[in-house]
């Protein structure tokens, strides 16, 4: 019982281990973020902001670059999400619900793209859309980043619309409903959340996306929020206080909506994956 | 998942291929051809995305890792590239440098994913361990983590390790340390951003995949007399085999390409002792506009990733079939 007990202990310790590994640099990001610019540069580093103060928050949001990169950023991300749930909704459908020539190759052809490597697909995209006139357009961005995010859509939204019994739309029908309004009323809800889920992953890949954007990218009135915060770097010496500041501007959307659905996602990226 | 789904899509999935086996069943007896059309219409668009998009870059690269490419050509679209046969190759192959930057990226990549793998599966195991409030408290930590883009954590990794106020020197006890000048600590800070971000997907999927394994399997072999350590070896290993690999290979894929965690700790500006294939590829292209020598760089690491892709495209198909 006893070393029972002890054995737990060990575990749980480890485990808080673990916590603090992994919730250290945030905080210590949040932490440098509230600290005003002499607080941040003692011998002994302060631990917690003993002066708390906005002012690195203050240069952000007076940053006008900063303001255009949101807004980049939300359009982005806004036009990414809806049309990769669409494109990907339909695409999942033909998978789970028909059997048809080729729908093989077609799954074969989606999940090949997970493992495209992006840097042999920058290249001849740039001059592809450069020559489209789509570098540094916003366009030419929601197209890059809805083909990387497809793949994960289709795959998770085929799980969920595979797990609806095709028996329950048929009884629909037979009570009455068209196989439009049996679509609406019977399999739109159920796959609700499979929609939520995956337009999250998709927001935070379009939100977090830095590689492409850097490639695609040039003049900063067409900044997302990662590359705003990566040119913040490159003034003379690094300003930590500010740029602290605005990583965790940036960061706290990204969480709180991850928190909300990370159960749906680690579901979606494991169903199927283990048989009983 | 659900045991009806399961048998729904086996036996959707077997049977016959032909143009009678086009219909799902019983629906295309109302619709007839329309019906057999439908599922082409829907996968369209999805599909003249990736054509688009990835497929057809794809194949220009290979073209392209043929051809001189450089300033003239972009300046001047009707300036036609002119075709290079191998040379741009040979160049990789006669550059000492490439063989260098080959072997770094390697040895960076497997530590990397060496790491996150071995690091990954302990703490999903932890988790099955630790009291319900523990457990809660890590995946609470994991998701934080999980969440924070890369070019942010790089951010908060630089600044941990900064020369004069990083928090970390000053908790290992070594002021005013300089991690960058020497590319074998720059690199280990660099894999250590990129197992902690990497960490939390490998746990936290690895953790409900363990969830997912019948409790009567392992109560059986308990039953049958196997030890703990046995009962890990010989059913819960081969039962994660597949999510263990597909893990592995995708973190291979990303890894072996790793750019951000670099590009961005170096303040986009990183010396030759840090470049990799792909930073290498990136400043080949970009400051040197020397788009075929980049192109044939890329064509290259997809040549050395192949292995790796296609044991992950056929654990993919594998997972699609048992469904």
């Amino acid at each position: 019982m006893s070393r029972g007990r002890l054995r737990t202990l060990v575990w749980t310790v480890c485990g808080l281990a673990v916590v603090v590994v992994w919730v250290f640099p945030v905080y210590w990001m949040a932490n440098t973020a509230f600290k005003p610019g002499k607080d941040m540069q003692t011998v002994t580093p302060q631990f917690w902001p003993h002066h708390p103060s906005v002012a690195n928050f203050r240069i952000v949001v007076t940053d006008p670059v900063f303001w255009r990169a949101l807004r980049n950023s939300a359009i982005v991300t806004g036009l990414t999400v809806v049309a990769a749930m669409v494109v990907a909704f339909l695409a999942a459908l033909a998978i789970a619900r028909f059997r048809f020539h080729g729908r093989k190759a077609f799954v074969f052809a989606v999940m090949i793209v997970q493992m495209v490597p992006l840097n042999a697909v920058v290249i001849p995209l740039f001059l592809m859309f450069n020559r489209a006139r789509l570098t540094d357009t916003v366009p030419g961005l929601v197209l890059a980043y809805l083909a990387f995010a497809m793949p994960f859509a289709v795959w998770t939204l085929r799980g969920f619309l595979a797990n609806i019994p095709v028996e329950l739309e048929e009884a629909a029908m037979v009570d009455g409903c068209g196989r439009f309004s049996a679509f609406i009323r019977i399999v739109l809800p159920l796959v609700l959340p499979g929609l939520v889920a995956t337009s999250v992953y998709t927001m935070i890949l379009a939100w977090n996306e830095f590689m492409l954007t850097y490639f695609l990218i040039s003049s900063p009135g067409n900044y997302t929020l990662p590359l705003w915060l990566t040119h913040f770097t490159l003034g003379e010496g690094t300003e930590y206080g500010p740029l602290m500041a605005g990583s965790t501007l940036i960061a706290v959307p990204v969480v709180a909506f991850f928190m909300a659905v990370q159960r749906r996602v680690a579901g979606g990226l494991t169903a199927g994956a283990v048989k009983g | 998942m659900a045991s009806t789904g399961t048998t729904r899509t086996a036996d959707l999935a077997g049977g016959p291929p032909g143009p009678s086996a086009a219909r799902p069943p019983r629906r295309g007896g109302r619709r007839g051809g329309r019906a057999r059309l439908t599922p082409y219409a829907l996968a369209t668009p999805a599909l003249v995305v990736l054509v688009g998009v990835l497929g057809y870059p794809m194949a220009k690269l290979v073209v392209l890792s043929f051809q001189t490419w450089g300033l003239a050509q972009i300046f001047n679209p009707d300036a036609g590239p002119s075709f290079a046969g191998l040379a741009n190759y040979r160049r990789i192959f006669s550059d000492g440098f490439f063989w260098t930057v080959l072997e770094r990226t390697v040895i960076v990549a497997a530590a990397m994913v060496v790491l996150s793998m071995v690091v990954g599966v302990a703490v999903a195991l932890l988790m099955q361990v630790v009291p319900g409030w523990c457990r809660w408290l890590m995946t609470f930590a994991l998701v934080l983590a999980w969440a924070v883009p890369q070019p942010v954590s790089t951010e908060m990794f630089a600044w941990m390790t900064d020369y004069n106020y990083g928090v970390i020197n000053y908790l290992l006890g070594i002021p005013r340390h300089n991690w960058y000048i020497d590319n074998v600590q720059g690199f280990a800070v660099s894999t250590a951003v990129v197992v902690w971000g990497a960490v939390p997907l490998i746990a936290i999927t690895v953790y409900a995949a363990l969830a997912q394994i019948p409790r009567d399997l392992i109560e059986a072999a308990r039953v049958d007399g196997a030890s703990s350590p046995q009962v890990f070896r010989k059913v819960t290993v081969p039962l994660l085999r597949p999510i263990l690999l597909m893990l592995s290979t995708l973190s291979v894929i990303w890894d072996f390409q790793v750019f951000t965690q670099i590009w961005v700790l170096r303040q986009s500006n990183p010396t030759k002792d840090y470049f990799t294939l792909g930073i290498y590829s990136y400043a080949r292209a970009y400051y040197s506009h020397d788009y075929g020598y980049a192109s044939a760089l890329a064509v290259v690491t997809v040549l050395l990733l192949l292995g790796v892709m296609v044991v992950y495209l056929r654990q993919i198909l594998r997972m699609g079939e048992a469904e």
